[in-house]
């Protein structure tokens, strides 16, 4: 997995691929290349209600998501003990991501997925107000999410967090999300 | 993570003074208050941005715009966290609300919040607002907005 800014991602390949002399190959690639899927980080007026849109998502292996701030101040967090101590829930092999806070509007943040698994991440102001979504990467069947308490008892696992009520009530199952491939938060305008 | 010891650290300074000057009275006679027209037990407390004191601006402290849309440019004596009062300041650097951030666990918890300080001013209206949290207060709560300008002027902070 690859995390950072797609743009400086794609620019170091360009200069490998220049220092090798296949800068042709390199032009194709990037005019080939798929846009990022889009996350928005959005928020009403006055702070009220925040979310995820869409805050559920499909997407193959390789995928590059990007997140972009429209309101308010987010973060896109992944659920990994190495974020506060909150509780594993992406795939085993699979790297963290943090975006810190994303406080301009416009501001974006892009993680490329490869691992296949279910991935879930917060907003790390907004979790308790259950800010946060859930991303399914690769097989088109058969993954389950984790359920929210299967590390109580593990060793090991004595400083996790405990996933927030509003945000346990907030994901969408990932049988949803492999049968829409994109799912919108509940009440939301598209 | 920085986030996090940021804040636990302004969580657990205590609790601070708050002087306020006397804006209700300065308004009703000038549009732009004066420095002249603080009230008498404000000695410090300047009713134009920065309030100076114990008083830090909240983007200083945590990561927030200088100016948040409908709110104000804000400080807030760290130590009165997370209730505040945050002092908001317009575009022009008037005083124009105190605002308090109550986490609703605490008021689930029935926790009193006792001895707030206020401004030494007439209120012109009060907004408590849902908000679904922020750096600084990283879970819902409300704010309890005691506005001292109209509601009209209150709207001109939309941006």
């Amino acid at each position: 997995m690859t995390s950072g800014s797609r743009r400086e991602f794609l620019k170091a390949g360009g200069l490998v691929l220049t220092g090798l002399g296949v800068a042709p190959l390199f032009g194709t690639r990037l005019l080939g290349s798929p846009e990022p899927k889009l996350i928005e980080m959005r928020s009403d007026a006055l702070g009220s209600r925040v979310w995820f849109d869409p805050i559920g998502l499909y997407v193959p292996p390789g995928t590059t998501v990007r997140w972009l701030a429209r309101e308010n101040v987010h973060t896109t967090t992944a659920y990994h003990p190495k974020n506060d101590h909150h509780a594993l829930r992406i795939p085993d092999g699979a790297a963290p991501w943090d975006s810190g806070f994303l406080v301009k509007p416009g501001a974006t943040f892009d993680v490329t997925l490869t691992v296949p698994g279910v991935y879930d991440y917060y907003c790390a102001p907004h979790e308790a107000a259950g800010m946060v979504g859930r991303i399914v990467v690769g097989k088109a069947s058969g993954m389950k999410a984790r359920p929210f308490d299967y590390w109580v008892g593990r060793p090991g696992t004595d400083d996790w967090r405990h996933v927030p009520d509003a945000a346990r009530a907030a994901f969408p199952s990932v049988e949803r999300i492999l049968a829409e491939r994109l799912v919108h938060p509940r009440g939301e305008q598209k | 993570m920085k986030r996090l010891a940021l804040a636990t650290l302004v969580t657990a300074l205590g609790v601070g003074i708050l002087s306020v000057p006397d804006i209700a009275a300065a308004q009703r006679e000038s549009p732009l208050p004066t420095a002249s027209r603080m009230h008498p037990d404000s000695s410090t407390a300047p009713l134009q941005e920065p309030p100076g004191g114990k008083y830090k601006k909240v983007s200083t402290l945590v990561p927030l715009p200088d100016f948040i849309p409908g709110l104000g440019t804000l400080y807030v004596d760290p130590a009165t966290l997370p209730a505040g009062p945050f002092l908001a300041y317009d575009h022009q650097g008037h005083l124009v609300s105190s605002i308090y951030m109550i986490p609703l666990k605490d008021m689930n918890a029935q926790k009193a919040f006792n001895g707030l300080k206020i401004a030494h001013a007439t209120a012109d209206h009060v907004d408590i607002v849902y908000n679904a949290g922020h750096p600084g207060v990283a879970e819902p709560h409300y704010h309890i907005v005691v506005w001292y300008v109209s509601a009209q002027r209150a709207a001109q902070l939309a941006k």
